[in-house]
C-alpha cells in the first residue's frame, strides 16, 4: 500500500476513561493509514444520574461507554472510519449502533494514570484473535467483524496501541482536572 | 414522572406502594435490566398483587440526550512526504561510513528488538488556544513520523536529541542551549527539515558567524539532503538575488554581512517563516549593529542556538531574548524569576546528563616552572610594566593593563629573547608518544604567532594551521587533510578560528597552549574533539606557568566558576566566567581609577 493509499484510509481510535469526581469522559480520534490525524471529538464529562447508577447497576459502564460516549462519538464523526479500535472493553457495545466493525486491543496505552481508570464491562464472553501480534476482542455477536479487522490491519504497518496515549494527552488538556496532582 | 436529573429517587415505603413503569428509549440494555429486574428476589411480586387496585403510574426515563462533545478536524494535517529523493549513499561524505554510530548500529541488528522510546510532540506553554494545543498534542511520536515519511538519517539520533526536535518543532520562541558537542546543528536542522516537509515552513533564514556557513552546508547535505540551501555570499547584486530567491527554503547568511546587507532586510520584501541564530552569544550586545539590524528582520519563528546563553552575566540571556520575544524579559529579573520565566523557552542538556556511556574528558593540569630565560624576562617585564602603570595614575585604563597582560602571557609562551619556553618543551615530549601510538592532536593558542613559532619548531609533525589567517574558503581542505593524512599529526588553532562549529572528534588529545580569558570559550575549544562519535576519552592539557600572570587568571576563573556553578545550578543554566574590569585591574594589585568607576 502506497502512501497516497493510505492517506485514505480512515481508522477511528475509541477510548472512555472514568474519573473519580468528574465521571466518564471519551475521546475519538480519527487517522489516516499514516497514523495523522484526520479528526478528534471528545465529550464534555458525564456523571450518570443516581437512577442510572441503580437500575443499570453492573452495566452502566457499558451504557455509558458504549451507549452514550461510543455513540455520541461516532455521530459526531464527519470521517467515516472503516475500522474502530478501543482500549475500553466496555465501549464495545457501541458496535450494536454503527455499522464499523469494532475491536478492543488487549492492551492498554497506559493504566497507571491514577486519576483516570478504565470502565469495567459487565461479563467476560468475547470473541479472541490475534492480528499483526496484536491480541484484539470483538462482540459474539459480531464475530463476522473478525475477518474485516484481519484482513484490514494486515495490510497496515501501523502501531495501534500508540493512538490511545494521544488521545489520554488530549483529554487531558481538554480536561485539565483530569491531571493527576 | 420522574425525570432522570432529578437529584435523588428515594426507595422508600411510598414509593414502593405504587407501581413503576421504567421508560428505556432505545436502550439496549433497558432489555437486560428488566429481565433481571423479575428474577431478582429482592424484587419478587407482591402477594395478590393481581386483585391490587390500580395502581399509579410513575415513568423513570433513564434515556438521557446525548453527552455534548467538542472536535476538531485536521484538514491540513501534515503529511510529510518527501519531495525529492536523497542523494545517492555513493555521494556521502566517506566520514558517514565510517561514522562510530552506524558502526554501533550495525552491531546492535542482531539484539533482540525493543519497544522503542516514543518521542511526543507536547505544546509549548504560551499556546493557549486549545485547538493548538491538541493540533501537537495529537500528532504522531516523532518515531512514527520518520518511520512512515521514510526519513533517512546517517545515523540514529540519540533519543535526546528526538527530545530537542519535539521542543523546536511547536515553538514560535526557543532557545536550544545543550552543551557543545550534543548535536544542536542536528537538531535544529532535522526540525526544520520536519517543518518544512510538512509545510509549516516554507522560507527559513539561518545567521551563524561566518567560519561555520560552510559548516552548516555541509550539515544540511547529511541530515537533509532533499532540502536547497542557499548560502548568501558574493557581491551585492548576487546577494540581492539570493535574499529574494523563492527557490530555496533555506538561506545561509552570516553575521558580519548583516551590516551590509542591512537596506535588503530593511526594505520590507523579506518575511520569514523562521530565522534561527546559531552561536546566539553574539548578539548578547543589544546595543551593537548587528544586534538591532537581526532583530529587525521580519519573522514569525525565531529560534537561537548557543551552548553558552550566558557567557558573563544574565544580561546576556535577556538579550537573547530580545530577539526572541522582546521584553519578555528585564535586566532587572531576580535569578529565580528568570529562570521561572524562561523555563519553557529554553532547553538546555549536559554532556553528563544525557550522555552516560561517552568517553570521558580527561583533564591534565600541565603547571609548569618557566625556564630560567622565561624567568629572567618575565620578572624585568613584570616589574617595568607595574611601575608604568601606577605612573599613570588616574588615567590608567583598561587597556594599559590588558596590554601588561598580554606582554607578559606572551613571555609565559616563548622568551622573547632566546625562544626558551616550558610550554614547548613539554608539548613537544608529550606529541611524541602521541604521535607514535598513531594519534592526533590539536593545540589552542590565543596567538597566532605562537601557532607560526610552533608550527616551525614541529614541521616533523606536519602541523596544519587553523586561525583567522586561513581563508575561510580553504579552511575546509585544512580540515579534511587533518582528518585524512596520516602524516598529519596536530592541527594548530586560534581560539577565535577553531572554537565552535568543527567536528574534530576523531583526535583524542587537546593541548590549551594558553588560557583564554573565559573558560566556556575553552570549553567549547576542548568541544571540538569531545563530542559526539568520539570513541574514547579526550585528553586535555592545560599548560600554565606557575608563579605569574596566568596562574592569578586562572585563581579568579576558578573562583568565579565555583560560585556560578552553585548560583545556577538550580536554575539550570550555565555558568558564568569571565572577568571583570574589577578583576583585570586586580590583577596587579591595582583599583580602578575613580573616573572609570563613575563612568
Amino acid at each position: 500500500m502506497d502512501s497516497q493509499q493510505k492517506q485514505q484510509i480512515q481508522i477511528g481510535f475509541l477510548t472512555v476513561r472514568k474519573h473519580a469526581s468528574l465521571g466518564f469522559v471519551g475521546g475519538l480520534l480519527v487517522l489516516n493509514g499514516l497514523a495523522r490525524p484526520v479528526e478528534f471529538h471528545c465529550t464534555l464529562p458525564v456523571m450518570p444520574t443516581k437512577a442510572q447508577q441503580l437500575l443499570y447497576g453492573a452495566t452502566l459502564d457499558e451504557f455509558v461507554a458504549g451507549e452514550q460516549i461510543g455513540r455520541a462519538l461516532l455521530a459526531k464523526a464527519k470521517a467515516r472510519p472503516q475500522i474502530v479500535l478501543t482500549d475500553t472493553l466496555a465501549a464495545l457495545s457501541v458496535r450494536h449502533l454503527v455499522d464499523s466493525p469494532i475491536a478492543a486491543i488487549d492492551s492498554s496505552w497506559s493504566k497507571n494514570e491514577a486519576t483516570l481508570t478504565y470502565p469495567q464491562p459487565s461479563h467476560e464472553a468475547w470473541h479472541r484473535l490475534s492480528v499483526e501480534g496484536y491480541k484484539l476482542l470483538t462482540m459474539h455477536e459480531f464475530a463476522s467483524d473478525s475477518k474485516q479487522l484481519e484482513s484490514f490491519l494486515g495490510s497496515l504497518s501501523i502501531d495501534i496501541v500508540e493512538p490511545f496515549g494521544r488521545i489520554e494527552g488530549a483529554l487531558m488538556e481538554a480536561h485539565p482536572a483530569t491531571k493527576a496532582a | 414522572m420522574l425525570q432522570p436529573d432529578l437529584p435523588k429517587i428515594e426507595f422508600g415505603a411510598s414509593w414502593y406502594e405504587e407501581s413503576v413503569s421504567i421508560d428505556f428509549p432505545s436502550s439496549l440494555y433497558a432489555e437486560s435490566i428488566l429481565t433481571e429486574f423479575s428474577v431478582d428476589a429482592c424484587f419478587q411480586p407482591l402477594p395478590n398483587w393481581q386483585s391490587w387496585p390500580e395502581s399509579k403510574v410513575l415513568t423513570v426515563a433513564l434515556g438521557q440526550p446525548l453527552p455534548k462533545t467538542i472536535g476538531f478536524s485536521f484538514p491540513e494535517s501534515p503529511h510529510w512526504v518527501k519531495k525529492v529523493e536523497p542523494q545517492p549513499k555513493s555521494n556521502q561524505p566517506d566520514a558517514l561510513a565510517k561514522s562510530p554510530r552506524i558502526a554501533e548500529s550495525d552491531e546492535q541488528k542482531d539484539a533482540p528488538k525493543q519497544t522503542p522510546k516514543l518521542t511526543r510532540l507536547r505544546p509549548p506553554g504560551d499556546l493557549v488556544s486549545l485547538e493548538d494545543r491538541l493540533y501537537y498534542v495529537l500528532q504522531p511520536p516523532l518515531e512514527t513520523i520518520v518511520q512512515s515519511a521514510e526519513l533517512t538519517f546517517p545515523f540514529q539520533p540519540f533519543p535526546y536529541q528526538m527530545e530537542g526536535i519535539a521542543f523546536l518543532f511547536p515553538r514560535a520562541a526557543a532557545v536550544l542551549a545543550d552543551e557543545m558537542g550534543l548535536g544542536k546543528t542536528m537538531q535544529a536542522i532535522t526540525t526544520i527539515r520536519m517543518l518544512l516537509l510538512s509545510n509549516e515552513l516554507s522560507d527559513v533564514l539561518l545567521i551563524c558567524p561566518k567560519p561555520l556557513v560552510t559548516n552548516w552546508v555541509r550539515e544540511f547535505r547529511q541530515w537533509a539532503p532533499e532540502i536547497p540551501v542557499a548560502v548568501i555570499e558574493g557581491d551585492a547584486h548576487r546577494r540581492q538575488f539570493i535574499w529574494s530567491n523563492p527557490q530555496a527554503p533555506v538561506k545561509i547568511a552570516n553575521y558580519e554581512l548583516m551590516m551590509r546587507d542591512r537596506e535588503q532586510i530593511d526594505n520590507g520584501n523579506l518575511d520569514f517563516d523562521l530565522v534561527v541564530l546559531d552561536e546566539a552569544q553574539r548578539i548578547k550586545n543589544r546595543n551593537s549593529t548587528t544586534s538591532e539590524i537581526v532583530r529587525s528582520i521580519p519573522r514569525k519563528r525565531s529560534w537561537a542556538l548557543t551552548g553558552t546563553p550566558i557567557e558573563n552575566s544574565t544580561e546576556d540571556l535577556v538579550s537573547i531574548f530580545e530577539f526572541l520575544s522582546p521584553g519578555y524579559l528585564n535586566d532587572d529579573m531576580h535569578l529565580k524569576s528568570l529562570g521561572k520565566a524562561t523555563r519553557d523557552y529554553v532547553l538546555r542538556r549536559t554532556k553528563d546528563k544525557v550522555l552516560t556511556d561517552m568517553p570521558p574528558k580527561l583533564f591534565r593540569a600541565a603547571d609548569l616552572d618557566l625556564t630560567p630565560e622565561q624567568r629572567l624576562s618575565y620578572k624585568a617585564a613584570e616589574e617595568e610594566g607595574v611601575v608604568q602603570l601606577n605612573d599613570l595614575g588616574e588615567s590608567v585604563t583598561i587597556q594599559h593593563v590588558f596590554e601588561l597582560v598580554l606582554r607578559l602571557k606572551q613571555i609565559c609562551n616563548f622568551d622573547p629573547l632566546t625562544g626558551a619556553s616550558a610550554k614547548y618543551e613539554r608539548l613537544e615530549a608529550d606529541l611524541e608518544e602521541i604521535a607514535a601510538s598513531g594519534q592526533k592532536a590539536i593545540v589552542f593558542s590565543q596567538w597566532v604567532e605562537t601557532l607560526d613559532i610552533l608550527g616551525e619548531r614541529l614541521a616533523k609533525y606536519n602541523p596544519l594551521q587553523y586561525s583567522g589567517r586561513i581563508p575561510s574558503s580553504k579552511r575546509d581542505g585544512v580540515i579534511d587533510q587533518f582528518k585524512n593524512d596520516p602524516k598529519t599529526k596536530i592541527i594548530l588553532m586560534s581560539y577565535g578560528a577553531g572554537a565552535v562549529g568543527l567536528n574534530l572528534q576523531f583526535c583524542h588529545y587537546v593541548f590549551l597552549f594558553d588560557r583564554w580569558w573565559n573558560p566556556a570559550v575553552e570549553d567549547q575549544a576542548i568541544n571540538r574533539a569531545h563530542r559526539l562519535g568520539v570513541k574514547q576519552a579526550v585528553t586535555v592539557t592545560r599548560m600554565m606557568s606557575t608563579e605569574t600572570i596566568e596562574e592569578r587568571i586562572h585563581n579568579v576563573l576558578e573562583e568565579k566558576r565555583e560560585l556560578f556553578q552553585s548560583l545556577f545550578a538550580e536554575a539550570g543554566v550555565p555558568r558564568s566566567m569571565g572577568l571583570s574590569q574589577k578583576e583585570i585591574f586586580g590583577l596587579f594589585g591595582l583599583s580602578i581609577p575613580a573616573v572609570k568607576r563613575a563612568a
